[in-house]
């Protein structure tokens, strides 16, 4: 039978590298919404000017 | 750009829940297994992604062989979406898995058929957004992208038929293995719960990252277009 | 009920009747093979590169490697077929890339020839270049290890390993060409695709090398067969695709 202590140990490693990974793709849809938002609203900028 | 429909507000909710739900099942509900006892937790979650990571595989597919029958850029957006989701899933898989097989099969890594064939998986999804990026007049690109998907989505699956020609430790929950896998183990009833309530609440996450990722491309889209009539 | 002329069902009904309202099918294929041979012959740049850096790889696995006796046995399967793998890789890019640069995809899309036919034809030179340089390394691998390379079933897995590669690498080169990134992008399209055909040839080759029973080689062979009907039928429908313009 597996040690408790190291088997607790892995089982947090793997859930927090679970957590990290899909926080990180979850902020990145964020981070590139927003940037293609300003690039859009920078556009239209322009367009209303010129 | 569209605000965000009712119904996709409602899944974000449903999709933060399930997953709480799921991971209060994992961690109070589930009973230790025998010997693996804690780490084996791992399991749910990893299964539950790898079966999701399918989902966006299979979607993928269909998706760019729509596209070049129909012409419709919009399938081209839901191909590379599923291309992307399908990456990170199954990215979360093996790594779940990885640092699950350590303390259990004594490394990170072994080459036999499922986690070599996901690893594979990964490096066409790659090749195929690599692709993509080498090209810009968008028609030509998702031609590209759903060609090179299709051949990978039929190349794939060989390999792992060819991989398991002469090799497999995997574990097999469902009882069907050959009698060269080790590893196994039963599954009592409260852990087919929590297993089949996280490939549920993935499911459902599944979804609404598809449908997030879909929007992101169709803004992506409007962007291009503008600049183009620059 | 309107008539799109642009669905993927037109395409494939008009190849199925190709053989038949198109008897120049063939001769297009026979003259752009002829084609890539004939200009091959006058400069020889393809075959020297691919020749000189296959046996440029076999170099460095001597030094990278410890081949005596006894690994050689079990290993010279593997080198054989990743120096196929990597020297193709230079055939395939070249040979597209030589198209692209003179103008010629550009011409040979504009001649009313059959877009398939342009498929099967640049496969077949490519598959005539690789076997070339493969009919040459196997030879020099002979001498340079002391091991008889020359079993017929060998042979026969070489051919059926090279036909898949380059039926592959034929339709992914004209898709890398046409990027801005080219060459680079050749290898990591391809090497996740035809590992199929690295398991299957290394087995076989290897199986064959060692004098192992057929039944046991046997459904390496069927898988390349396989592959190799597969992946030929798919590009014959798909090619279409990436030539448009």
């Amino acid at each position: 039978m597996l040690e408790y202590s190291i088997s607790i140990k892995y089982m947090l490693i793997g859930y927090s590298a679970i957590l990290v990974v899909l926080f990180i793709y979850i902020a990145s849809l964020f981070v590139r919404w927003r940037n293609l938002q300003r690039d859009l609203n920078s556009l239209e900028q322009t367009g209303k000017k010129g | 750009m569209k605000p965000q429909p009712v119904a996709l507000k409602i899944l974000n909710v449903l999709s933060l829940g399930l997953f709480l739900a799921a991971l209060a099942l994992v961690f109070l509900y589930a009973p230790l297994e025998v010997t693996m006892n804690y780490v084996q937790k791992i399991f749910y979650f990893h299964v539950a992604n790898a079966w999701v990571g399918m989902l966006g595989f299979v979607a993928a597919a269909v998706a760019g062989v729509i596209y070049l029958v129909k012409h419709d850029l919009n399938w081209d957006i839901i191909e590379v979406s599923a291309v992307e989701i399908s990456l990170v899933f199954f990215l979360v898989a093996i790594l779940a898995g990885s640092i699950w097989a350590r303390p259990s099969w004594g490394t990170y890594w072994t080459w036999e058929p499922r986690l070599t064939t996901a690893a594979i998986l990964e490096l066409v999804y790659i090749a195929c957004l690599l692709l993509r990026q080498g090209i810009d007049d968008p028609d030509r690109r998702a031609r590209f992208s759903a060609v090179y998907t299709l051949l990978g989505s039929i190349s794939v699956p060989i390999t792992f038929f060819s991989i398991r020609l002469f090799r497999t430790i995997h574990p097999v929950i469902i009882g069907t293995g050959s009698a060269s896998s080790q590893g196994s183990f039963d599954m009592s009833p409260k852990m087919l719960v929590t297993m089949f309530f996280s490939l549920g609440a993935f499911s459902v996450i599944f979804v609404t990252l598809f449908w997030h990722r879909i929007r992101l491309g169709q803004l992506s889209q409007v962007v291009d277009q503008r600049k183009m009539e620059e | 009920m309107t008539i799109e002329p642009d669905t993927a069902s037109d395409h494939l009904a008009s190849r199925k009747s190709s053989f038949e309202q198109n008897p120049s099918f063939l001769k297009s294929i026979g003259a752009i093979i002829w084609k890539d041979l004939v200009s091959e012959l006058r400069s020889r740049e393809l075959l020297t590169s691919m020749m000189v850096f296959a046996l440029l790889v076999i170099l460095i696995f001597n030094f990278a490697l410890e081949l005596d006796a006894s690994t050689r046995k079990v290993a010279t399967a593997g080198i054989l077929w990743a120096t196929f793998v990597f020297a193709g890789t230079l055939g395939l890019n070249r040979s597209l890339a030589l198209e692209k640069d003179r103008g010629c995809l550009d011409s040979l899309l504009l001649a009313p020839v059959d877009r398939s036919a342009i498929y099967f034809g640049k496969m077949i030179s490519n598959l005539v270049f690789m076997l070339i340089v493969e009919g040459i390394v196997l030879p020099v691998y002979s001498v340079l290890y002391n091991t008889n390379l020359f079993v017929p079933g060998l042979i026969g897995v070489i051919l059926l390993g090279s036909i898949g590669y380059v039926a592959v690498g034929t339709l992914l080169s004209t898709m890398a060409v046409q990027t801005r990134t080219r060459d680079v992008l050749l290898p990591i399209l391809l090497f996740p695709i035809i590992i199929p055909i690295l398991i299957a040839a290394v087995k076989a080759s290897s199986g064959i090398l060692q004098g192992m029973d057929l039944v046991q080689i046997l459904p390496y062979i069927n898988l390349l067969l396989v592959y190799d009907v597969i992946f030929i039928a798919l590009a014959f429908m798909v090619f279409d695709f990436i030539v448009e313009e």
